[in-house]
């Protein structure tokens, strides 16, 4: 439903002091010069982190303060926003990622290395006991019945990919559902986006592995605005005439430079840091605006960059990856 | 019914709808600046002069109501005798404050809102901030001018 947006004058006021306090490019160039991960650490210690970095007590903990980080501000963007619900939908894939965990950690009796993401609308503890009774009546109806049916599915084919193909169409189903019943343009102009650059990422793995146009559909989602027979008609074609067929669209800088380094070099991380950017440029929109939801749902992706970001320095720092290789990975900040 | 009643509308829509617009601007910059003022309790005083702004409407609405009274002779005097002509003509007169002063404080008050937002991130542009919301009150104070020059050339 259509509100007056003028009744998230508050919550925009508020995360208008809060952008103040995301962390910008020059911290994090620091992090990034800095000699080691403690070195790192000291920097972010001087940011809205101090009290979290005060707690750790060692550099290596540091997943546990971002989860903690991002667990704050979406309770705090749920708590001042009008509409909890809409904002709600932005922690739902981590939802479906914990439930995705839970299910490979049962189905392919090992022990998960994943992490689980306390952040979602579900608590992981009711989660946990869900899978392990495999009794989905408290869970979202789609989820729930995508959750059955993987239950059923995998018993017989005992394929994974199972999983995370159900689950990543049955989220962006109920997002893109949810976002267009509500009117959410923002949010549904986010989900269709989210959702075409995870087609052309897919679209590259299946080329690469060569497999064929039944195992793409399979793996296709079909709510973004990229159809799928745009992709099924290049598989047979070299990889260059993919960049040529996007060229008109918005996603051609990001296609034709991550597919670049994609063929160069074989690795994906330059088109996730694009696909990254392109996003935030999406949600910058949110930062011009006085009233409304898109200033709450710019806010709550650049949280997630941001941790994002830290978490790649760090990883890297301890890992003792060289300045340039973290530094071009970053993802450009929303501020 | 005589003319008086519809002067006394008149004075009544002016101080009435000014009022409310004044009152729903005022009400928006405030909940901006509760927001930014919860981060940042030092902005107080800057938010404050904005939210002020969208108060002038409704002022402007009581002053136009008060020209009213005090010609008709509420205030003061014996209260006058008008004919239906008379009343009908305050009546109009009161029209460009009361509508301008509703919609123009409701629109001053999203500009203030915005402007809130804008000292959030940058504390030393408030003249700015100040200067994109005084331009909504232009329009406020030519109707107030109206109403007056009507109100002074109704012979009554």
């Amino acid at each position: 439903m259509p509100v007056n947006e003028t009744i998230f004058a508050y919550a925009v006021g508020r995360i208008r002091a809060l952008e103040t306090r995301l962390l910008d490019k020059g911290k994090l160039e620091r992090m990034v010069e800095a000699a080691s991960g403690d070195e790192a650490l000291k920097v972010l210690a001087e940011t809205d982190y101090a009290g979290l970095v005060a707690e750790l007590a060692s550099v290596h903990d540091f997943e546990k303060i971002l989860q903690e980080e991002i667990k704050r501000v979406f309770s705090l963007v749920k708590k001042i926003s009008p509409q909890p619900y809409l904002t709600d939908l932005m922690g739902l894939k981590y939802d479906v990622h914990n439930l995705k965990v839970l299910l490979k950690a049962k189905y392919l009796e090992e022990t998960n290395h994943d992490i689980l993401f306390p952040v979602g609308t579900i608590q992981i503890d009711k989660l946990r006991a869900m899978v392990t009774e495999e009794n989905f009546r408290d869970l979202p109806v789609a989820l729930r019945t995508a959750a059955e049916q993987i239950t059923e599915e995998f018993a017989v084919s005992r394929d994974p990919q199972v999983i995370d193909l159900s689950l990543d169409r049955t989220l962006y189903d109920m997002l893109i559902t949810a976002a267009r019943n509500e009117r959410a343009a923002v949010l549904e102009g986010l989900f269709v986006r989210e959702v075409d650059l995870a087609n052309i990422k897919t679209f590259l793995r299946v080329k690469r592995m060569g497999r064929n146009k039944e195992f793409f559909k399979k793996a296709f989602l079909p709510q973004g605005r990229l159809t799928a027979d745009l992709f099924i008609n290049l598989l047979e074609e070299p990889l260059e005439f993919l960049a040529d067929r996007l060229a008109m669209s918005d996603y051609a800088a990001v296609v034709s430079e991550g597919v670049r380094e994609w063929q160069e070099k074989g690795t994906i991380t330059r088109l996730e840091k694009l696909s990254d950017d392109f996003i935030t440029d999406y949600l910058q929109q949110g930062k011009r605006m006085p009233f409304g939801l898109e200033p709450l749902i710019g806010y709550l992706y650049a949280k997630e960059i941001e941790v994002k970001n830290i978490r790649m320095i760090l990883v890297g720092k301890i890992n003792g990856l060289p300045i340039e290789a973290i530094r071009e990975r970053l993802r450009n900040v929303y501020i | 019914m005589t003319g008086i009643v519809l002067a006394l509308l008149g004075a009544a829509l002016a101080v009435g709808l000014a009022g409310i617009g004044s009152a729903m601007g005022v009400g928006l910059v405030g909940q901006s600046a509760a927001g930014v003022v919860t981060e940042d309790p030092d902005k107080f005083g800057q938010t404050l002069l904005l939210q002020a702004l969208p108060g002038t409407q409704g002022i402007y609405g009581l002053l136009t109501g008060f020209i009213i009274m005090q010609r008709v002779g509420v205030i003061g005097a014996d209260l006058l005798n008008l004919t239906m002509q008379q009343g009908f003509s305050v009546f109009m007169a009161s029209l460009p404050v009361a509508i301008v002063g509703f919609i123009s404080a409701i629109y001053q008050g999203k500009a203030a809102a915005a402007g809130v937002g804008l000292i959030a991130k940058r504390p030393e542009e408030l003249g700015k901030a100040i200067i994109y919301a005084v331009m909504v009150e232009t329009y406020a104070v030519l109707a107030l001018l109206a109403s007056i020059m009507l109100l002074f050339g109704i012979a009554l």
